[in-house]
């Protein structure tokens, strides 16, 4: 018989779970409604787990920074840099991005950076937040 | 093939004692198989050829994304060969940390594995159990690259992340939570009885079938072959380290190449991936992690490169293979080959499949730890009649002669 | 028997499918939570069985093309029929079967039987290889755990010389035997607890539906409401052999031991009757943690000949060792 399973198994029904509770424990009935709940503050959420110091989330832009010198096209695996040639700007689809950072490290005026931001699903991929610099 | 006593099932192209669609044809007879062949090509995605239209820095994070869970491997095989094709050599530095990194991913592999092979014979609670360990190195692996799974460290010539300092404690901590945990590990899956009924004596690859069948990894040491890239033919910081072949036989257990073997092959793989670890960051070199920081100069030199070159390195599966060939005025990747380690496995299902049962077939199908996402390159299917075809070995032969010959300049 | 008693069963009957379903999906909910729990995971709501079955009531029903229509669709029929009315005949706690004089043990067991018949059945109807396969297996199982727990049963009616489960539940059969007897009974008990989990098809018996090898074995064709019944029949099941062991070997009430004052309705005291209700309850949860809940989540999946054997063999003979020791003592 398996004895030190049994053992384990009866120990871990008082221990803490493993389960990642973020961000719900249980799913909603209607996750639009509970989205909007959310939203209006009324659900709370349980956090996330916490980020290490040097995550790669959604990229931020600083569009004045910026000298269009379009080195990071170069390097985008997934073309979600787009270039405006009549701002001699970039335009960056969040919901093409591979996160991969190449971008961040050949930019030479650091206008490019990984940001912590990471609750980026959306159903509308051209929506506000998801194209930056539009 | 069949007869009035036997019937057919096929296993897949979707089923669930394969994670990824493939598909094998099982001749049973009641619950015995009599023969099985293997279809694969149902998860051909052209990668490839996606390749040879990027640039290599754009084709590194493309690479890792071939499959998940080897994710490094693929960029390390991928980052050796432009680096052999354009004669860029990584800095030292940069061979330690990517040695640290294969290794942290042997262990995330293994512990992975053993999950998925106690869920195939019914055992849920250890993979909870595995998969939950499991999350320790993937958040390692995370504070280290900054990102779970597709880790985007590798670059042409060394890594795009430094391993610093500060982060050795860290590092120490989930070595030290691994060795903790291997005593429980070898006691679930080497010591519990109904692990024991189910893996004992089932699979068997004989050393001779491994050695004919060319399989490669985990696989076939388990059969008592001595075959480890990491040893034969050292690459990354290999060279520097003290390590040797895990097969059973050094552990007190016979080379039986069953199941059991396999898996214990894995699990002892764990200790010796900590203990490499240990050595890479004991004798980390100072230096730059990057023999070209200036991304826009590297993809300058790369397109004045011109050659061929080879990454082949040992995956947590087994030996993995990738082939580029760089031209000279040609930004993108002029040739892009990937060769799985599952591919050369795949060729020892038969034997091992022969006269079991019915109930043995997920845990077979597990026991080579198939990635049919990196193996599933080429497929042929004829365009006007809609049938896919299959090439004998004297016609492939042929082909690769004629396609060789058109490389070098002559005509077909 | 009068008129008002024959009113009272009927309503009592009719009464007695809800209740049998909804404590089988009550206990279904509890097995998956606690087995999630032991597995160090959250789990599952603890209603979750049951927007499950409404789910499932709300899908579309497909019949395969090479599906025998009228047993694929019987095939779920028979499945939840038979326990509910293995349910009439069954003592539930402090209440005396419904349906007492008419059908004893044997019957129960027959009736168990069909769920399982019925299950091979609609796998073989619905043409699959998957389903055919599990189809098969599940026949194999079904003939392999059948005998200890005939074993079981023969033994202990043995001991009442009646086949009569309200006999049997009237007195404790611990009480009968002596240390020698005892530790007969103790060894039927295992192969019961053993029967259990084959009997309920869990782990490490459920290779008829085998998810990783079979894909679902039996009820791979089945989907929609048809699903849905097979569903509510295991669930079923589950609450009649859980109470079938009861019956059998632990059917002590708290009203034995410690008598409640209170208001009485019918002649039995209230406060009683609830406290016995309620222990049967918690006997229940026992015996579904114990046999169904720890036993499939610490093992593997055996394969069919292995499992096979154990029935066959080792249980075959633990249940015979303690035949013949309750019998020795008796003969002694």
């Amino acid at each position: 018989m398996p004895t030190s399973t049994v053992f384990t198994l009866i120990r871990q029904l008082v221990t803490k779970k493993a389960t990642n509770k973020f961000p719900v424990t249980y799913a909603p009935d209607n996750m639009h409604a509970a989205a909007a709940e959310i939203q209006k503050g009324r659900l709370k959420i349980n956090p996330p787990v916490e980020l290490p110091p040097n995550f790669r989330g959604k990229l931020a832009y600083d569009v004045d920074a910026c000298i269009g010198c379009k080195i990071c096209l170069k390097v985008c695996p997934s073309e979600a840099l787009v270039f405006k040639p009549e701002e001699k700007k970039i335009k960056h689809y969040v919901s093409r991005c591979t996160f991969c950072s190449q971008c961040v490290d050949v930019c030479p005026k650091d206008c490019l950076k990984m940001s912590d931001e990471f609750l980026i699903a959306g159903l509308d991929k051209y929506g506000k937040d998801m194209v930056l610099n539009p | 093939m069949s007869d009035k006593n036997t019937y057919q099932v096929p296993i897949g192209p979707i089923h669930p004692a394969f994670k990824e669609p493939f598909m094998v044809n099982f001749v049973l007879d009641g619950e015995t198989i009599v023969d099985a062949e293997a279809h694969p090509g149902m998860n051909h995605r052209g990668v490839e050829f996606m390749g040879m239209h990027r640039n290599p820095l754009k084709v590194i994070p493309l690479a890792e994304r071939i499959c998940g869970i080897c994710s490094i491997v693929h960029q390390h095989m991928f980052t050796t060969a432009t680096e052999h094709a354009a004669g860029i050599e990584p800095t030292e530095r940069a061979r330690y940390i990517r040695t640290i990194l294969a290794e942290l991913e042997r262990i995330h592999s293994h512990v992975l594995w053993a999950g998925v092979a106690a869920h195939e014979i019914g055992f849920d609670t250890h993979l909870h159990f595995t998969w939950k360990v499991r999350e320790r190195v993937m958040d390692l692996l995370e504070y280290i690259t900054g990102n779970r799974v597709n880790y985007a460290m590798w670059t042409i010539g060394g890594v795009n992340r430094d391993i610093t300092k500060k982060m050795y404690p860290k590092i120490e901590d989930t070595l030290l939570y691994y060795e903790s945990l291997y005593g429980k590990l070898e006691d679930i899956f080497l010591g519990d009885t109904s692990i024991r009924l189910r893996t004992r004596n089932v699979g068997i690859l004989t050393e001779e079938d491994a050695l004919r069948l060319c399989g490669v990894g985990p696989t076939v040491r388990a059969s008592g072959v001595r075959k480890d890239v990491r040893i034969d033919q050292p690459y990354a910081a290999y060279g520097d380290l003290d390590l040797d072949y895990v097969i059973p036989s050094s552990f007190g257990y016979e080379n039986t190449g069953d199941v059991f073997s396999k898996t214990l092959v894995r699990l002892k793989e764990i200790p010796q991936s900590i203990d490499l670890i240990r050595q890479c960051v004991d004798g980390m070199p100072d230096g730059d992690i990057d023999s070209e920081p200036r991304k826009a100069v590297l993809i300058n030199k790369l397109k004045k490169a011109d050659g061929e070159g080879i990454g082949r390195i040992e995956a947590p599966r087994g030996e993995a293979f990738h082939y580029v060939r760089l031209e000279g005025g040609m930004e993108e990747v002029a040739n892009w080959k990937v060769r799985a380690s599952t591919y050369n496995n795949l060729t020892t299902y038969r034997p091992m499949f022969m006269g079991e049962q019915i109930a043995d077939i997920p845990i077979i199908a597990a026991c080579i730890d198939p990635c049919i996402g990196c193996m599933d390159r080429a497929e042929v299917v004829d365009v006007r009649s809609g049938e896919r075809k299959h090439f004998s070995h004297e016609e492939l032969h042929r082909l690769s002669v004629e396609k060789t010959k058109m490389l070098l300049g002559g005509l077909p | 028997m009068n008129f008002e008693e024959w009113t009272l069963r009927l309503l009592v009957i009719l009464v007695l499918p809800f209740i049998g379903i909804f404590l089988g999906l009550a206990y279904k909910g509890f097995d998956r939570k606690i087995s999630a729990m032991m597995q160090s995971r959250i789990g599952p709501p603890l209603r979750q069985p049951f927007r499950d079955v409404k789910k499932l009531f709300m899908k579309e029903n497909i019949i395969p093309d090479h599906a025998v229509a009228w047993v694929f669709h019987g095939a779920p029929l028979f499945a939840l029929i038979a326990p509910l009315v293995a349910l009439a005949y069954l003592p539930l706690g402090p209440f005396e079967p419904v349906m007492e004089g008419y059908g004893d043990l044997i019957l129960i067991l027959y009736l168990l039987a069909i769920p399982a018949v019925a299950m091979a059945m609609g796998g073989l109807a619905s043409g699959s290889p998957y389903a055919t396969v599990g189809a098969q297996r599940e026949l194999v199982l079904m003939m392999s755990y059948e005998f200890p727990l005939a074993i079981a049963a023969v033994t202990i009616a043995w001991k009442y010389e009646s086949f009569s489960l309200a006999a049997i539940s009237q007195t404790p059969v611990w009480s009968m035997v002596g240390p020698m007897g005892a530790l007969g009974l103790l060894l039927i008990a295992l192969g019961l607890f053993a029967v259990l989990p084959g009997e309920l098809s869990k782990v490490p018996f459920d290779q008829a539906e085998a998810e990783t090898e079979l894909g679902g074995g039996l009820f791979v064709e089945y989907s929609g409401r048809n699903l849905g019944v097979f569903y509510l029949a295991e669930a079923v099941k589950m609450v009649v052999v859980g109470a079938l062991l009861i019956a059998l070997l632990f059917p002590h009430n708290i009203s034995q031991w410690y008598s409640f004052g209170g208001p009485e309705l019918l002649g039995v005291s209230v406060l009683g009757t609830v406290a016995d209700v309620l222990f049967f309850l918690f006997k229940l949860l026992i015996i579904i943690y114990a046999g169904v809940s720890l036993v499939r989540v610490a093992l593997a999946r055996f394969q069919i000949d292995k499992a096979s054997y154990f029935y066959w063999v080792p249980m075959t003979l633990l249940g015979l060792l303690g035949t013949v020791l309750v019998v020795m003592e008796g003969v002694i």
